[in-house]
């Protein structure tokens, strides 16, 4: 049996151990395929086939310049059995059914929802939506077609019906206080009563009288609420005979301050005691301007300060640095921020409107009486408003609100 | 003069002097108070982490060096996590004078900490004046608001923004902001025209204004004052000059409220004398 | 024709704006766009003007030897000297980490402009002495309302309570948010009626 076997070192004995490590190595192989297309199934699922996106809906964007089309959708059904299959939206965009789709945009596989902000009015187009995996692409079918429209009007109407209603109020009462001069009646505002006070003080301890309009430039309102203050301001001082500085922070400020106290002192008859030094430009930069201002009121230490127009952070610095000199302090601002620093440091303060109010309460004129009383009225539409809304809210029916979101 | 008459006349300048110790003792001896979170801030940290890699966070920079002990550690915080998150970050300002202290924050940050591209992973376009009227027309069109960038690299050659053109490409807005123009300007004019993500870092006397909007979903979150520059700085784990500075503020805080007890406690015997 | 001119372009840019932003139509909506780029285009070299302005001034005071005109000079050569780092041949480098500019803006003006602000630490706690008095209820309560919210903004707050936090958060959100609201809407209506004045021409102080 032995002579049978072939010897160790032959051919056919390598031969025999040649195809035996083969068949071994496929055996081992055609067993672990169906292991590894298991795993390749589970690591790569993009080899998948992904479903399109269904029900593509294109209306056009409301309330718009017709330059926008609307696009919703319904997920690929991939999501639910793949989830993490698809991994973004491409919205494509075509001239005609069959004609060439660009992309007009992208979005991530969570939302079902896109605006295409680059349509042309009264145009149409055709849309469809792919759905991406990292290997493959599919379309939905093609959806069309939709045009934008030019719309007139963007549907604010509570916005517009408070605009005008505001306007209107205030055109209404001024035109109402043009026709009975001297019967508009204005409350008194407590701060005001304070300013004969505040310059009869400075007149007699022969100190002057320091007056600072805020830190921004003409364009705001508050500036331009405190130019009418300063020019009574200026016309009482000026009929005292008392010096009057006002320190400014823009060139455009410093130059209506000229103006305004030039003639406020040539109305009194006192064209001479204009001092145009009095009112200078310091800087533009904020705490340059406070440490500007700073250095007058310890140098001159002014018996009466005015802050009265927007101010920031460096109220607080002006309010203390004037009460450490003595001087009694008079405060108006709408800035909301820098209110309570103002009330707790400053002797009296016109709170918010009460700025805009004071010059027409210091003028008595008919026009700025008749501003202040629409915007009482109109004020009191809002109270309205919010006392309805808050009534709606209450019982659940959110209508009242929706008719005031902004669109 | 009695004692208490003298505590009632009491020289401003020793006020002062307990104001600077309170604050400096706590810098050179640190306690080391824990920080709790605020529901705004936590809202702002939440918000980004749902952005997508990728993604664009436009942020305006609108302080100067005055807001910047408050604004910046918040500005830092909240770029490591932008980065942190591979997302892309645009960086504009209000403020002319903020520019440098953007661009050192992108230096610190996206440079020095996360080896960022610039071009590719954030751009900077500095200061852009206009404020109400540029936001404007930045949400309807970036390009025609940013021209160049701060390195005078005209808009198109910037990789980064060859996909980004108008508010639709804009993910989260964030603006650090101390005065005008700031907040206010993008709430009442971008995010009224536009919507989108918006949130705001405000010094500590501003943060209150902007509760309201908050209320109302205006804004997404807010980081009020250095408290929540280190709010932020413990939800991304890199204690800074936020964090540092608590114990300070912590200290002064309750200097300020034994003065006011003080003085109401003066002006009660005071009255009660009278 | 001098007073009336300025008042025509107010009042049409005036009506203008405001009507337009109730139309979204593109042809409006491309007018408005223009006037956007024009007021940008006037406002960046408005940007320039306080900057001239302030050297003219300061110019002027060094010529005329005013008062105090030894600042001017000072203010004049660091304006000039930022002025050089900013423009000069390495400008597109100069918001580069090491260049002069940067190092004159961190170490000069970012430490002037922070202690500047901070004087305000020192002087809100004098007022707070001198000016924080409960005289009635109503200031007594707002005194309580502060002392909460001071505490509950800083850490040590939460280490003495943890309620002061959620406090806080609950005054900011409610009876904060409310006041504010009502100051901004009286506030703004002030700032509608004033705007109504300028276009319709009744105010005219600023063309002073």
């Amino acid at each position: 049996m032995w002579c049978l076997m072939p010897s160790e070192g032959s051919l056919v004995f390598r031969r025999i151990k040649f195809a035996a490590v083969t068949a071994i190595v496929i055996a081992l192989i055609l067993a672990a395929l169906p292991a590894l297309a298991a795993s390749a199934a589970e690591s790569a699922p993009e080899t998948a086939p992904i479903a399109p996106v269904s029900m593509v809906s294109l209306t056009d964007t409301p309330h718009d310049g017709g330059t926008s089309i609307d696009i919703t959708w319904r997920v690929s059904p991939t999501e639910a059995t793949n989830p993490g299959t698809v991994i973004e939206y491409k919205i494509m965009r075509a001239d005609s059914p069959t004609g060439e789709f660009k992309e007009v945009g992208a979005v991530p596989v969570t939302t079902t929802a896109f605006s295409d902000g680059s349509t042309l009015p009264g145009r149409q187009y055709w849309y469809r939506v792919d759905a991406l995996s990292l290997t493959a692409s599919v379309s939905s079918e093609t959806s069309g077609p939709a045009a934008s429209i030019m719309q007139w009007y963007n549907g604010d109407t509570s916005v517009l019906i408070l605009v005008v209603f505001s306007c209107l109020s205030i055109l209404v009462y001024i035109w109402i206080a043009r026709r009975k001069v001297g019967q508009v009646f204005v409350r008194r505002i407590p701060a005001l009563d304070a300013f004969d006070e505040a310059i009869g003080r400075a007149t007699e301890m022969g100190k002057p009288v320091l007056y600072i309009a805020g830190g921004l430039d003409i364009d705001d309102p508050q500036t331009v609420a405190s130019m009418n203050i300063l020019a009574r301001v200026a016309a009482k001082v000026a009929t005292y005979g008392t010096r009057l500085m006002v320190p400014c922070c823009r060139a455009m400020q410093m130059s209506m301050a000229r103006e305004t106290v030039k003639e406020s002192y040539l109305r009194v008859g006192k064209p001479d005691d204009y001092r145009e030094e009095d009112i200078r430009y310091l800087t533009d930069d904020q705490f340059g301007f406070v440490a500007g201002v700073d250095g007058i009121m310890m140098r001159e230490k002014p018996a009466a300060n005015f802050y009265l127009g927007a101010f920031y952070a460096e109220s607080l610095i002006f309010a203390e640095t004037g009460f450490s000199t003595g001087a009694i302090q008079i405060a108006g601002t709408a800035m909301i921020d820098q209110l309570p620093f103002f009330v707790a440091a400053c002797d009296y303060t016109l709170i918010g409107e009460e700025l805009y109010a004071a010059g027409a309460s210091l003028s008595q004129d008919p026009v700025q009486l008749g501003t202040i009383k629409g915007q009482d009225a109109a004020k009191a539409l809002f109270l309205v408003i919010i006392i309805v809304g808050v009534v709606f809210s209450l019982l659940n029916k959110p209508i009242f609100y929706e008719w005031f979101s902004v669109h | 003069m009695s004692v208490l008459t003298k505590i009632s006349n009491l020289d401003r300048r020793i006020i002062f002097l307990a104001v600077a110790l309170a604050v400096t003792i706590p810098l050179l001896l640190p306690i080391g108070f824990p920080v709790d979170m605020s529901e705004p801030v936590q809202k702002v940290y939440d918000l980004i982490e749902t952005l997508q890699p990728g993604s664009v966070v436009l942020m305006s920079i609108d302080y100067d060096p005055s807001g910047a002990p408050e604004l910046y550690p918040a500005t830092l915080s909240v770029m490591r996590q932008c980065f942190a998150r591979n997302l892309r970050v645009f960086v504009i300002g209000m403020w002319a004078t903020g520019v440098p202290l953007g661009q050192r924050a992108l230096n610190t940050v996206a440079v020095d900490e996360y080896h960022k591209e610039y071009g590719k992973d954030f751009v900077n376009f500095g200061f852009r004046p206009g404020g109400a009227v540029m936001l404007v027309n930045l949400g309807r069109n970036i390009y025609d608001v940013c021209r160049q960038d701060v390195y005078g690299t005209p808009v198109e050659d910037l990789p980064m923004m060859k996909d980004v053109r108008s508010s639709k490409d804009i993910a989260f807005a964030i603006t650090f902001s101390m005065g005008d123009p700031g907040s206010d300007q993008w709430i009442w004019y971008y995010h009224a025209r536009y919507r989108g993500n918006l949130a705001t870092a405000q010094t500590a006397i501003g943060a209150p204004k902007y509760y309201q909007y908050l209320q109302t979903g205006q804004l997404v979150g807010l980081i009020g004052g250095m408290k929540g520059a280190a709010e932020y700085e413990r939800l991304v784990n890199v204690p800074g000059l936020a964090t540092v500075g608590m114990d300070s503020q912590s200290i002064a805080h309750m200097l300020i409220i034994g003065f006011i007890v003080l003085g109401n406690l003066l002006y009660w015997r005071e009255k009660r004398n009278k | 024709m001098k007073r009336q001119l300025p008042l025509a372009i107010i009042f049409a840019m005036g009506v203008f704006t405001i009507v337009t932003n109730f139309i979204p139509a593109k042809p409006v909506a491309d007018v408005n766009q223009m006037f956007r780029n024009w007021y940008l285009g006037i406002i960046t070299f408005f940007t320039f003007l306080g900057t001239i302005n302030l050297a003219k001034v300061n110019v002027e005071r060094t010529r005329d030897r005013s008062r105090d005109w030894q600042y001017s000079i000072i203010l004049l050569v660091a304006l000039a000297t930022q002025l050089f780092l900013g423009f000069y041949k390495w400008s597109p480098d100069a918001l580069r980490e090491g260049s002069p500019f940067m190092y004159v803006y961190f170490n000069l003006q970012f430490p002037l402009e922070a202690t500047m602000y901070s004087l305000l630490a020192f002087f809100m706690t004098s007022a707070s002495f001198r000016a924080f008095r409960a005289r009635n209820k109503e200031a007594l309560l707002l005194l309580l309302a502060a002392v909460v919210v001071m505490l509950g903004r800083v850490p040590i707050g939460s280490s003495i309570w943890d309620g002061f936090p959620k406090v806080t958060e609950w005054i900011m959100s409610y009876p904060n948010a409310a006041a504010k609201r009502g100051i901004m809407i009286g506030i703004d209506l002030g700032l509608i009626s004033m705007a109504l004045r300028m276009i319709l021409g009744i105010e005219r102080s600023y063309m002073q």
